[in-house]
């Protein structure tokens, strides 16, 4: 057995939890029911812990990069301007019932906001938040987690996991310190879990059937910056960037005031994508990405190259968000098997 | 909480209008320690703004051998310098930076400089033109052509007069065919076929270009003809930005950010990377 620290608890206790936290003014939130998004709850009963079920329309990470998030507000004075940083105190937060695709994409996108100046608007949220992560036995046509070096049991990201045992019981494992003062602090919820109660643990989830390899993706990008497959993938694309909203690592954004009347107004970061014609739009009006192809070379390039070159990981978990969503039907995990097929045709 | 998005406040102690459309503005931060301890080179970019309306990338124009204050030159373009152009001497703006990398000057001691630029290009390239003529004796020779459209486009004229009146710098300006006023007595012509003609020496000599893309595609054959190696021609990018910190994935060109690894590539830099500029 390995030395992680496991708990047996149930889902019962797990309701109880709920009620407990709660009272001690923790922000609760829980994956929502099949197929909607995650939502804020108090109640145990409105706890949702559900491994069949199917990833959220949103992932998880508006709770680390929230979709509109003020950096600071203005006031003009006689003299000048006043310069105020956000006050908002964040409190004690859990999310419950996070799947390994959307836990893991917490420490990814963490490389990029941490590897020169440090974005602290992202790591306080991450420092304040216990990640309760969920093996997951659903699998669809368009999730792949397994080509990116994740799997339906990967507790990466996570500071506790939950897997699924018998009798509606489940044996968690505190993965981070965090996770283990958390197990800790509400140990009338979790009891250690002895060689029995291991062996009451589900099968594994067989994982999704869609497969590539995702290291020969990377190779071929190394060398294809112009080729045809760019035309024949980007041209249908709507710039909608429906892709980028959804997934759990992209985290493009824009800086934007927003004025309430003259004398004073916030300044915010929101989110963007890469898809937006008028992303890298200059000044002078020449754009480097002027055509969908480039703009679509740019999303497969960045999550399959560029973000591994730079930071040493996949800028992708395999959700399979972008593709359930985007109106055209264009298919991530297709294209990086496409790109496996050429690859192999040129070996 | 450290807050990497949050500005400096700076005063803006002078509107220089240089053409029609491009204006310089005198900065001075309001704290004055923060002003002394305020270090950049020459190269390095900053992130203004206008409170209400937004923030947007410039050069700092100004050379850090005159830390007295910082300068910015800009051409009313969109939103953020629209609002810019209605400032006024007095009036207070934010500015944080410096970001990203800068031009060797240090490694550019002891050799010569010939400085090409075109339009408001001139910009950047004129940080560096002061850093080096502040410390004269430390470069051989000094060469600097300077092109726009029309003569009402020229920006920082009084200093071109200056630089040409210095018998330690060779100063050539000049305007597109067309662009001369009667009384112009600069060279008529475009810039690569103006450096074709001043063909400087590229023995031990450093290249600094940068203009609007078509200049420096043009001019970049001239320089190899001359005998310039790509590792010698330097040049910074204007990829569009917003955090100018390696965060809000805007500005890469392939797997490297221009606001950190750059905005400042020799030729031979960029000839490796995906043409995304
Ligand atoms: C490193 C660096 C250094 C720079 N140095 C200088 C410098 O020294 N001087 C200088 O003048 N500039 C410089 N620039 C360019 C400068 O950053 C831009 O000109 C400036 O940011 C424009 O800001 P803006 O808010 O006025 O324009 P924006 O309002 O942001 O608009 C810019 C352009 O985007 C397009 N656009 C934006 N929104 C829309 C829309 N809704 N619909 C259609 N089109 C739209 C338009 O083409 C518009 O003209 C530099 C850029 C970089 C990256
Ligand atoms: S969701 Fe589909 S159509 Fe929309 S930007 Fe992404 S790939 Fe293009
Ligand atoms: S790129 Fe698509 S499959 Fe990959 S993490 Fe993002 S949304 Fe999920
Ligand atoms: S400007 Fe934001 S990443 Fe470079």
């Amino acid at each position: 057995m390995q030395a992680m620290k496991q708990f047996i608890t149930t889902d019962e206790k797990l309701r109880q939890l709920v009620h407990a936290l709660s009272k001690n003014a923790w922000n609760i939130i829980s994956a929502g029911k099949e197929g909607t998004n995650f939502i804020y709850i108090n109640d145990g009963k409105d706890l949702v812990i559900n491994a069949d079920s199917k990833p959220t329309k949103l992932s998880a990470k508006e709770f680390f990069f929230p979709k509109t998030e003020p950096l600071f507000f203005y006031k003009k004075n006689h003299d000048g301007v006043d310069l105020l940083d956000p006050k908002d105190v964040l409190r004690k937060t859990v999310l419950f019932g996070v799947k390994p695709c959307d836990a893991a994409a917490v420490p990814v996108m963490g490389k990029v906001f941490n590897w020169d100046y440090k974005d602290e608007f992202f790591n306080r949220r991450v420092e304040q938040t216990v990640i309760i992560g969920m093996a997951c036995s659903y699998s669809d046509v368009y999730c792949f987690c397994t080509s990116t070096g994740l799997s339906p049991e990967s507790s990466k990201g996570s500071d506790v996991f939950l897997k699924p045992a018998q009798n509606s019981s489940y044996i968690a494992e505190a993965v981070t310190p965090k996770g283990e003062a958390f197990v800790v602090e509400f140990s009338s919820f979790f009891d250690a879990a002895n060689e029995n109660d291991v062996k009451l643990l589900l099968n594994s989830p067989k994982g999704p059937e869609k497969k590539f390899d995702a290291n020969q993706v990377k190779q071929w990008l190394d060398g294809h910056f112009e080729d045809p497959l760019w035309n024949e993938v980007g041209e249908t694309c709507l710039g909608c960037a429906q892709c980028a909203f959804t997934c759990p690592t992209c985290h493009c954004f824009d800086i934007v005031d927003e004025s309430c009347g003259y004398n004073c107004g916030r300044r915010v970061k929101n989110w963007d994508g890469c898809q937006f014609g008028l992303f890298t739009k200059h000044a002078s009006g020449h754009n480097p990405r002027g055509h969908q192809p480039e703009r679509y070379r740019q999303r497969i390039s960045h999550k399959f190259k560029y973000y591994q070159d730079k930071f040493g990981e996949i800028l992708c978990t395999g959700c399979g968000r972008c593709t359930r969503g985007c109106p055209v039907g264009i298919d991530i995990a297709e294209i990086a098997q496409e790109i496996n097929k050429r690859n192999s045709v040129l070996v | 909480m450290e807050n990497i998005y949050k500005p400096e406040l700076v005063e803006i102690l002078d509107v220089i209008d240089e053409t029609p459309d491009i204006i310089t503005f005198k900065l001075k931060f309001k704290d004055p320690e923060y002003h002394k301890e305020f270090n950049f080179l020459a190269g390095q970019f900053a992130e203004y703004s206008v409170f209400g309306e937004g923030e947007c990338t410039f050069c700092i124009a100004s050379s850090p051998t005159r830390p007295d204050f910082l300068e910015c030159s800009f051409k009313a373009a969109g939103k953020v310098t629209n609002a810019m152009r209605r400032l006024q001497t007095g009036d207070t703006m934010g500015l944080r930076g410096p970001y990203g990398n800068y031009f060797p000057v240090e490694e550019m001691k002891g050799k010569s400089v010939v400085f090409i630029a075109g339009g408001i290009g001139l910009a950047p390239v004129r940080c560096v033109i002061w850093n080096v003529l502040d410390l004269r004796d430390q470069f051989k020779d000094v060469t600097i052509v300077y092109g726009a459209r029309s003569v009402a486009d020229l920006v920082y004229k009084r200093e071109l007069e200056e630089w040409k009146q210095m018998p330690s710098v060779k100063t050539v300006v000049t305007v597109d065919p067309g662009g001369e006023t009667p009384d112009w007595n600069g060279e008529i012509g475009f810039v690569p076929s103006i450096v074709e003609k001043v063909a400087p020496n590229a023995e031990n000599t450093v290249a600094v270009i940068c203009g609007p893309p078509i200049m420096i595609k043009y001019t970049m054959p001239v320089l190899e003809k001359l005998g310039f190696k790509e590792e010698n021609v330097i040049t910074t990018l204007e990829n569009r930005m917003k955090c100018g910190v390696g965060k809000c994935g805007r500005c890469n060109v392939g797997n490297v950010y221009v606001c950190k690894d750059g905005p400042v590539f020799t030729y031979k830099q960029l000839k490796e990377l995906p043409e995304e500029y």
